[in-house]
């Protein structure tokens, strides 16, 4: 079969490179990278606070220390808040040492006001993170202050504020003479667990994983189909500018020129996509027990088997339209300019997958991943959210082949005037009679 | 009659309202060889490209290996474009097997094949070589070789000499000589009538995409008649297309195609030709093909 050999042959041009080797390695390392370094750098901002507490109130500071001391074990609503911490933190956190170190201020006969100037300076210079300014009446007006100069961090914010909640609540208790075991009974937390509901059966999520790992595949949905597809559009503008068409146009088949381009450059697409799929899952059978439940859940045989089907949609679909752009136009520059078109259309998917991912059964989701240009994103975004109907399922994926069908119908005759017009423009009447043309 | 493997007739072809290829018809018979001659933009490549379907023609026919062009016969073709072209980044040899594979050849035979071929056009140390690091002559004869590999019945050649060196050319010529011994057809265009003349049976001559000569090119040549004078000469040879008998004079610098009105006129136009230079050589001939050539297409911007 002559398509074979064009198969063989730009399968071959492309994984023998080197830029393939070094990309499969590197793609996953960036990958990772642009996911945890900002995680490490939070950790790193996060050495060890002090902050200075001026309780006015008298009651808080005491309790607020040994919160933070052992916070795992506290009962106390600090527990649960801090658990996204510490699945980042280090295990140290659970040993008791703590990232908040509470430094007691002397008060004396200091007034707010004077207390706020003095550690102004005090916090500018560094000597100090922050000031905890604790009111008397705390307890009624429900208001504690921090000065620091840094206040993003959201789950120090939290910590503190839950903890003086808690702290105030089991004062007032306390001072009502209820035993203390029942008052810290009656503070503690509620651990929220999240399950999915599914045919095949419920399993236990979190709702925060499948909207990061539902965005991470259509991110590499993305970046493939955009790598790939200028690899198509330059791989046929290559051809059209050595002018090595004409032999190949002589050759064969153009029909099998066209598909040979895309299956051949699509397989080697597939591969690379192969490679990290089969290590991620080896990495995760090696360290599974390490790993949360949720992501394995989330990475069911059933998502893999519609990542496959939608990624090779959306790989035709595309580089379809990609190597028309090639096959049109005579120079990188115009090449560019087309590509633009192609990648905003790809943007599209893209906006609308981020509200698709939080509400996947919006009329908004449900329209738009039955257009099939927006199919092989917006339909996978909702199956990893919940599963669509099959109907909905299978007529996306129906009017998807069928599109591609008729773009690569149309593709083929448009390849070949286009191919060999090097410079001239085709008149409109002159494709026609190229279109009718068998 | 169909002893013809390919028959052109009345082919039409215009390229934004400009007419690039005027009612031409042409014939090859099996196992010869047939030069389409004309200066560039001429119209050839424009035919060439009709005849391998690459472009459709506006209205005429066209039969080839005694039918109508189709997907099958192409196995059995071997084109050599004019604008030549390879993959940079493939190596010498797989760029061969992989031509010779869309030809319907399996890569075990082209493989050899091919490595002989290399070896004959002294391109074997380059067999693992990527075609970027060949020189341009180099990457002419590959595509050349690649022209041939497959064993075509049919090589339709455009202007195959173009790029190639003095040694090379005598290459290309043998191999085209060695491939119509073994029945194979050929069809060549050039603008270099010296190369044509050599090994040409019959001949189409076009200009601004109208025929203006064919036939073979021994009919041809008689028809013009044994009323010219080559000469090899030394000296300032100015005077000779003044002389009053002289039709048209030829000068290539130290040598000269003379036309006479009459080959009677031969004997004059000797004794004043020695009085004035150093002769070499004088020698009666048919006009050259260069001659033949530079007169219609001249004609035929006049007319």
């Amino acid at each position: 079969m002559k398509i074979w050999a064009i198969i063989k042959k730009e399968y071959k041009a492309i994984v023998k490179k080197k830029t393939f080797i070094i990309s499969t390695i590197l793609t996953p390392i960036i990958m990772g990278g642009m996911m945890f370094v900002p995680v490490l750098l939070m950790r790193m901002g996060r050495v060890e606070k002090k902050i200075a507490v001026a309780d006015y109130s008298g009651g808080i500071y005491a309790k607020l220390v040994e919160f933070n001391k052992k916070k795992p074990t506290t009962p106390g609503t600090a527990e649960k808040k801090f658990d996204v911490n510490e699945a980042m933190s280090k295990p140290k956190l659970e040993d008791g040492d703590s990232k908040i170190l509470f430094q007691a201020v002397n008060i004396g006969q200091r007034a707010p006001q004077d207390l706020i100037k003095e550690y102004e300076a005090k916090i500018l210079n560094k000597e100090i993170d922050g000031l905890l300014l604790i009111p008397a009446d705390v307890g009624q007006t429900r208001q504690a202050s921090l000065y620091a100069k840094s206040i993003s961090d959201f789950s120090t914010n939290q910590f503190i504020s839950s903890s003086i909640r808690t702290i105030i609540s089991q004062n007032l208790l306390l001072e009502k003479q209820i035993d203390p075991q029942i008052v810290s009974d009656a503070t503690r937390d509620i651990d929220l667990e999240t399950y999915k509901v599914k045919k095949e059966g419920t399993t236990k999520t979190s709702s925060g994983l499948d909207y990061i790992l539902s965005l991470a595949m259509m991110v590499i949905l993305f970046a493939t189909l955009i790598g790939y597809g200028q690899i198509i559009m330059r791989s046929v503008l290559e051809e059209k500018n050595s002018r090595v068409v004409e032999i190949l146009i002589s050759s064969t088949r153009t029909t099998h020129l066209f598909f040979g381009k895309i299956l051949g450059i699509g397989l080697a697409g597939l591969t690379q996509v192969a490679i990290w799929i089969l290590c991620a899952m080896a990495l995760v059978s090696r360290f599974s027990g390490a790993l949360d439940s949720g992501i394995i859940g989330f990475l069911t045989p059933e998502i893999g088997f519609f990542f496959v089907i939608f990624f090779t949609l959306g790989f035709f679909l595309y580089s379809i339209l990609f190597s028309l752009v090639g096959a049109a136009v005579n120079t990188d520059q115009e090449a560019q300019q087309f590509s633009a078109i192609i990648t905003w259309m790809m943007l599209i998917p893209y906006l609308i997958g981020i509200s698709v991912t939080q509400n996947p059964n919006a009329t908004l989701a449900v329209v738009t991943s039955l257009i099939p240009l927006f199919t092989p994103i917006l339909m996978f975004m909702r199956i990893t959210g919940s599963m669509p109907p099959p109907l909905q399922i299978w007529f996306s994926i129906g009017a998807t082949l069928l599109t591609i069908y008729l773009l690569a119908w149309l593709g083929a005759k448009i390849f070949r005037v286009g191919i060999l017009m090097y410079g001239k423009k085709p008149t409109i009447k002159e494709i026609f009679r190229w279109l009718r043309y068998k | 009659m169909n002893d013809n493997v390919l028959m052109l007739n009345e082919l039409v072809k215009d390229f934004n309202g400009k007419r690039a290829v005027d009612r031409i018809s042409m014939s090859l018979a099996k196992g010869q060889i047939l030069g389409l001659l004309g200066p560039n933009g001429a119209g050839k490549t424009t035919t060439i490209r009709m005849v391998l379907n690459i472009i459709i023609p506006d209205s005429g026919t066209i039969e080839i290996l005694g039918q109508k062009f189709s997907e099958k016969m192409k196995d059995r073709i071997g084109y050599l474009p004019e604008e030549r072209g390879l993959y940079r980044k493939l190596k010498v040899l797989d760029t061969l097997c992989f031509l010779a594979e869309l030809k319907g050849m399996k890569t075990s035979v082209s493989r050899e094949r091919g490595r002989e071929m290399l070896k004959r056009f002294d391109l074997d140390a380059y067999e693992n070589k990527k075609v970027e690091e060949l020189s341009k002559g180099m990457a002419q004869k590959l595509q050349f070789i690649a022209t041939i590999l497959h064993s075509p019945e049919l090589l339709i050649l455009d202007e195959p000499f173009a790029g190639l060196d003095p040694v090379n050319i005598e290459l290309v010529k043998d191999i085209i000589l060695e491939k119509k011994r073994e029945g194979v057809s050929v069809i060549f265009s050039t603008h270099l009538m010296d190369y044509a003349e050599k090994i040409v049976d019959s001949l189409v001559m076009i200009n601004n995409g109208r025929k203006v000569l064919d036939g073979r090119l021994a009919d041809i040549k008689s028809r013009y008649g044994k009323k010219f004078v080559h000469i090899e000469y030394a000296g300032d040879a100015g005077f000779v297309a003044k002389l009053p008998y002289v039709k048209s004079a030829k000068d290539y610098g130290r040598e000269m195609e003379i036309e006479l009105d009459n080959i009677a006129a031969k004997d004059r136009l000797l004794r004043d030709l020695m009085a004035k230079l150093t002769l070499d050589a004088f020698q009666l001939s048919e006009p050259s093909l260069q001659h033949i050539f530079l007169r219609n297409v001249q004609e035929g911007e006049k007319a």
